[in-house]
């Protein structure tokens, strides 16, 4: 399966940028799943180490997507806002983040 | 919600409420599911924010809310069970809450007297009554004769100007030989005598006959307004071109016609109607003073300290407003604070007793102000100020505020009507004089009288002094009309 990575502290704290506090990420909540914004380069693994060293649970599986940045038109010239990474983490059964008080 | 009863002693009621935790919670839940169809939150569509985001972002205000809310409905479902009636806002201490805990509260109630009003058909009462004198009339014919004076041109050559005419002059005022500014005028109408001309030009122009040119020479006084000329010797050329003699109209149908009547007799008739009116008026305010001793002597109940604090406080602000204008009342010179407050402190409680008692007369009884009462009421208002009548119409169109505080006045009246129409009301004819004059002895006499009836003449005075806070105090009394009794006076 995947394979163990170690990172530092300060990179845990880097890749989990903030909770995505939507309607469907909130749906997610029913099965467990935590969602999360992440750096575009941070890894699966990377993601699972994080989030289980700065929350202290156990991760069972890691999902990510890329959200491409919509292209807009500003004064006639066309510009791209930049892409997002999003991770959707699914908890193991007993844990659990509360991702609205914050770190 | 439990409710034990602390403290029970006369009118006071002291409750501990006791609401569980539960009820708090439910009712804050019920407030948030509420609160989340309106909600914004970005990354929602309106109306689908999941409850527990709610209550991590908006718990703590709704709670607070809802506290409030419980508190208020616990206070009222207390005295609701137990059938107090409250004589103000009941006073409520929180003593613990915090969430997932009961909620503990304290309050204390002062409830209402049972009032067991006097049988009125027993109280006695002497109206006095003045019929209108005819030299009353006659004078009044006078003073309105005299408001139409006109005057009117001399026929007589030879006529002098003397004190009391109006002659009609042209003059030019002049400096050193100049004219100067606003120093010349023609065909002005110059009442002899009236002093609107600078000291001396009227004396000089005593003795001139019509048609006569002379020339005035006088010193501006030293004050005089404009600085060029304060001080300085002038000279007038004058001219009188006509002397005219003041006449007073005789008192005929001619005057009756001028003033609005059709003849005499009904300007008669008005007049008397007028003054009759006024006299009315003050026996009217003599039997009410007399009915509301009465009332006061009759009824001994216990009244809520904290409505007799209030009314006191209201007046004792008044008093320090006095002292600090230095027209206090000379009744009350010379006496220490001490010695005024407990007057005072009677005073209001007189008031308030009396109020109190009014309010369930009226209540009892079905007295109501309606539509017309207010209508009538507003009229007498607007017709206190002439020439903005509309003004003031507009004004009560607008605020509501301001025809409720007609409306106390009102019910405190139309209860003394009732009541003076159930109890034996005397008519005691009186001279005017006695009529008018009874008032001011009372007065005098009453600071040695019992100190109740001297309130009554003391409430007089303030009110009279601040007018404007006779608003407050109708406002403050819907339920305790009776309280600013003899204001009508003021």
């Amino acid at each position: 399966m995947s394979k163990q990575v170690t990172i530092s502290k300060e990179r845990m704290y880097d890749v989990i940028k903030s909770p995505v506090i939507t309607e469907k990420a909130t749906m997610g909540s029913e099965h467990n799943q935590v969602t999360f914004r992440v750096p575009l380069d941070a890894s699966k693994p990377e993601i699972k180490a994080a989030v289980e060293g700065v929350f202290d649970v156990k991760v069972n599986a890691v999902n990510t997507l890329i959200q491409k940045g919509k292209a807009k038109r500003f004064r006639g010239r066309m510009g791209r806002r930049s892409d997002v990474k999003k991770a959707v983490v699914t908890l193991a059964e007993g844990h659990s983040i509360d991702v609205t008080t914050g770190v | 919600m439990q409710v034990t009863e602390t403290n029970a002693e006369g009118l006071k009621h002291d409750f501990k409420v006791v609401v569980p935790a539960a009820d708090i919670a439910a009712k804050s839940e019920a407030r948030l599911k509420e609160l989340s169809t309106q909600v914004k939150m970005p990354g929602f569509r309106p109306g689908k924010v999941p409850v527990s985001l709610m209550k991590k972002r908006y718990g703590s205000a709704v709670l607070g809310e809802v506290l409030e809310q419980s508190v208020q409905e616990a206070a009222e479902k207390t005295v609701a069970e137990r059938e107090l009636r409250p004589a103000m806002q009941p006073k409520i201490d929180i003593e613990t809450f915090d969430e997932g805990k009961d909620l503990e509260f304290t309050m204390s109630v002062e409830v209402l007297p049972e009032i067991t009003p006097v049988d009125f058909s027993t109280l006695e009462l002497t109206r006095p009554k003045a019929d209108v004198d005819d030299k009353e009339v006659e004078d009044a014919l006078t003073r309105i004769a005299e408001g139409q004076k006109s005057s009117e041109p001399v026929a007589s050559k030879a006529r002098k100007v003397k004190n009391g005419d109006v002659a009609v002059i042209d003059f030019v005022g002049k400096k050193g030989g100049e004219e100067f500014e606003g120093g010349k005028a023609e065909d002005y109408s110059l009442e002899i005598g009236s002093g609107t001309f600078i000291p001396g030009f009227e004396d000089q122009v005593v003795g001139m006959k019509a048609g006569e040119e002379k020339v005035v020479t006088l010193t501006f006084p030293e004050d005089y307004p404009a600085e060029h000329l304060a001080g300085q010797e002038v000279t007038f050329d004058v001219t009188v071109k006509e002397i005219r003699e003041p006449k007073v109209p005789e008192i005929d149908d001619e005057l009756a016609k001028k003033v609005g009547m059709d003849d005499l007799e009904a300007l008669k008739t008005a007049i008397r109607e007028q003054i009759q009116g006024e006299y009315d008026k003050v026996a009217r305010q003599k039997v009410k003073r007399e009915l509301l001793d009465k009332l006061s002597d009759a009824h001994d109940f216990p009244v809520p300290q904290s409505m007799v604090d209030m009314e006191f406080d209201g007046i004792w602000k008044q008093v320090e407003q006095a002292k600090e204008q230095g027209n206090l009342d000379p009744e009350d010179e010379g006496k220490s604070d001490d010695e005024l407050k407990d007057d005072y402190r009677k005073l209001a409680e007189r008031r308030v007793r009396l109020g109190l008692l009014l309010s369930e007369v009226g209540q009892k009884n079905e007295i109501q102000v309606n539509q017309d009462d207010l209508n009538r009421a507003i009229m007498a208002e607007a017709t206190r100020y002439p020439g903005q009548e509309q003004a003031v119409f507009q004004y009560f169109l607008q605020n509501q505020d301001a025809i409720n505080q007609l409306r106390a006045p009102i019910y405190e009246d139309k209860v003394v009507d009732y009541i003076l129409e159930v109890a034996k009301v005397e008519d005691k004819p009186v001279s005017v004089d006695e009529l008018m004059k009874q008032d001011g002895e009372e007065a005098e006499g009453e600071g040695e009288d019992k100190p109740k009836k001297k309130a009554a003449a003391k409430k007089k005075a303030p009110a009279k002094k601040a007018a404007a806070k006779k608003a407050d105090e109708a406002e403050a009394g819907e339920d305790e009309a009776g309280k600013d009794e003899g204001e009508t006076s003021a």
